[in-house]
């Protein structure tokens, strides 16, 4: 009984997020989160593919964003989702959170501009959003002796040599152009995924 | 199978608060970009795995324990001879080095959200004075992590029964496939997930605007105040000597 009542005042003119909304916000972060790990921590061992990081998770993760926003319609989700993401990977780098927190409302916005209804506006927010994923490697754009430095530390001095030559001074704005290419070929995975399987099953 | 409830404290010998053990998440992670020595991170995980023993979870806290020593064993044998194969050395190194630094992030996950229930969460962020816009979503992310490892281990066992099998191999030779396999699963068995988590928090009134009283209490005790400064020293001191 009570959920009904949720599921009306849900299709009212109401945007502000309720506690259902939220829980789903959060529980999509935790399962958007995991999977990103899991790709980052699985493909990082190579200098090359740590730097491809931002497409290969952008193409994976996108439906599992794409669902959120969907479920929720409202103006917030994406927003925590970006919260929660740079709680988990931008720790210690404050530039990173902060540029984490615009790229999330910048998707909000688009969001915003269908109106909450046009599923385009909602697929056109996620590459958008997939800048979340190049704001972790600032640090190796705009701090790039640090990063180094601390790479070789870490690591070893091999590792940050293979990653000083594959990764040129203007590497970040690749990163970021790569990130938004890799939600672009995630959402047309997401728009098919959700056609085929999730608006069947009458989720959204 | 076992049954247990999510984050059940009762085994334990000590019950630490929440905000404590989100210190440690915090201050693992702070660890974790900003050490580069051993001895700060051997006695960290020392800490946490003693923590975790005593929070109930001797087993998990063993083989952490173990898994750090033997990383940390490999990491010194193969920075202290030169090899003859150095991209392969490099890959190794690097594998161990993030296993190496992971473990006390994922020691310390372990410690929060196996031990902590959900309403230990709430009355813990409600006692620092957050608004329930922001306990709520934090409050389910950490309950929802166990749960997706859940979903994942079901999901692999329903796929060996059909004879597909979603190890790396197949990432490797089918990945968009594998990705669907994964993800439309995952996300199904999730969503129904929240959708009871959700109906449980409403039945439970979450959803008003009263300050709710709770059967947990949370308190810091001195257990709390012992393990807290043991690790903000170890933080400290790796922050003012690791940059």
């Amino acid at each position: 009984m009570a959920k009904r009542e949720v599921t009306n005042s849900n299709q009212q003119n109401d945007r502000r997020m309720k506690t259902k909304d939220l829980i789903y916000a959060g529980a999509f972060g935790a399962i958007y989160l995991v999977v990103m790990l899991v790709i980052v921590m699985g493909t990082s061992g190579i200098a090359i593919m740590y730097l491809l990081a931002p497409l290969t998770v952008g193409i994976v993760c996108a439906t599992i964003y794409e669902l959120c926003v969907l479920k929720v319609k409202k103006f917030g989700p994406a927003l925590i989702l970006g919260v929660l993401f740079s709680l988990v990977s931008c720790m210690g780098n404050i530039p990173g959170m902060i540029g984490c927190f615009i790229a999330a409302l910048l998707a909000e916005l688009i969001i915003k501009a269908g109106g909450y209804s046009s599923r385009k506006s909602y697929l056109a927010s996620y590459p958008i959003f997939n800048l979340t994923m190049a704001m972790p490697y600032t640090m190796l754009g705009f701090q790039r002796e640090t990063f180094i430095r601390r790479a070789a530390d870490w690591y070893s001095q091999g590792y940050a040599d293979a990653l000083d030559a594959a990764a040129p001074s203007w590497i970040w704005y690749g990163i970021a152009v790569e990130a938004v290419i890799g939600g672009i070929i995630g959402v047309l995975l997401a728009s098919k995924l959700i056609k085929k399987h999730f608006d069947k099953a009458g989720i959204i | 199978m076992d049954l247990t409830l999510y984050g059940d404290d009762s085994k334990g010998l000590i019950k630490l608060d929440p905000r404590t053990k989100m210190l440690m998440v915090l201050s693992s992670g702070v660890l974790s970009f900003f050490s580069y020595n051993d001895v700060p991170l051997f006695v960290f995980c020392t800490v946490l795995c003693t923590l975790l023993a005593l929070c109930g979870k001797p087993l998990t806290a063993l083989k952490g324990y173990l898994a750090f020593a033997v990383a940390l064993y490999l990491r010194f044998c193969i920075s202290s001879r030169a090899s003859a194969a150095p991209f392969l050395e490099i890959i190794s190194q690097v594998l161990i080095t993030v296993l190496l630094y992971c473990l006390p992030v994922v020691l310390s996950f372990i410690l929060l959200t196996g031990t902590t229930r959900i309403s230990q969460f709430i009355s813990a962020f409600q006692a620092m004075h957050l608004p329930m816009k922001v306990i709520i979503p934090v409050a389910v992310f950490f309950r929802f992590i166990p749960t997706v490892q859940e979903e994942w281990t079901g999901i692999r066992k329903a796929m060996a029964f059909r004879g597909i099998s979603v190890g790396l191999g197949s990432i490797f030779r089918h990945p968009m496939r594998t990705v669907e396999y994964v993800l439309v699963p995952m996300l199904f068995s999730s969503i129904s997930v929240m959708e009871e988590l959700a109906s449980a928090a409403l039945a439970r009134g979450m959803d008003m605007d009263v300050k709710r009283s709770s059967y947990q209490s949370v308190r810091l005790g001195p257990a709390d105040y012992i393990a807290g400064g043991i690790i903000l020293a170890v933080t400290i001191y790796v922050m003012s000597s690791g940059w």
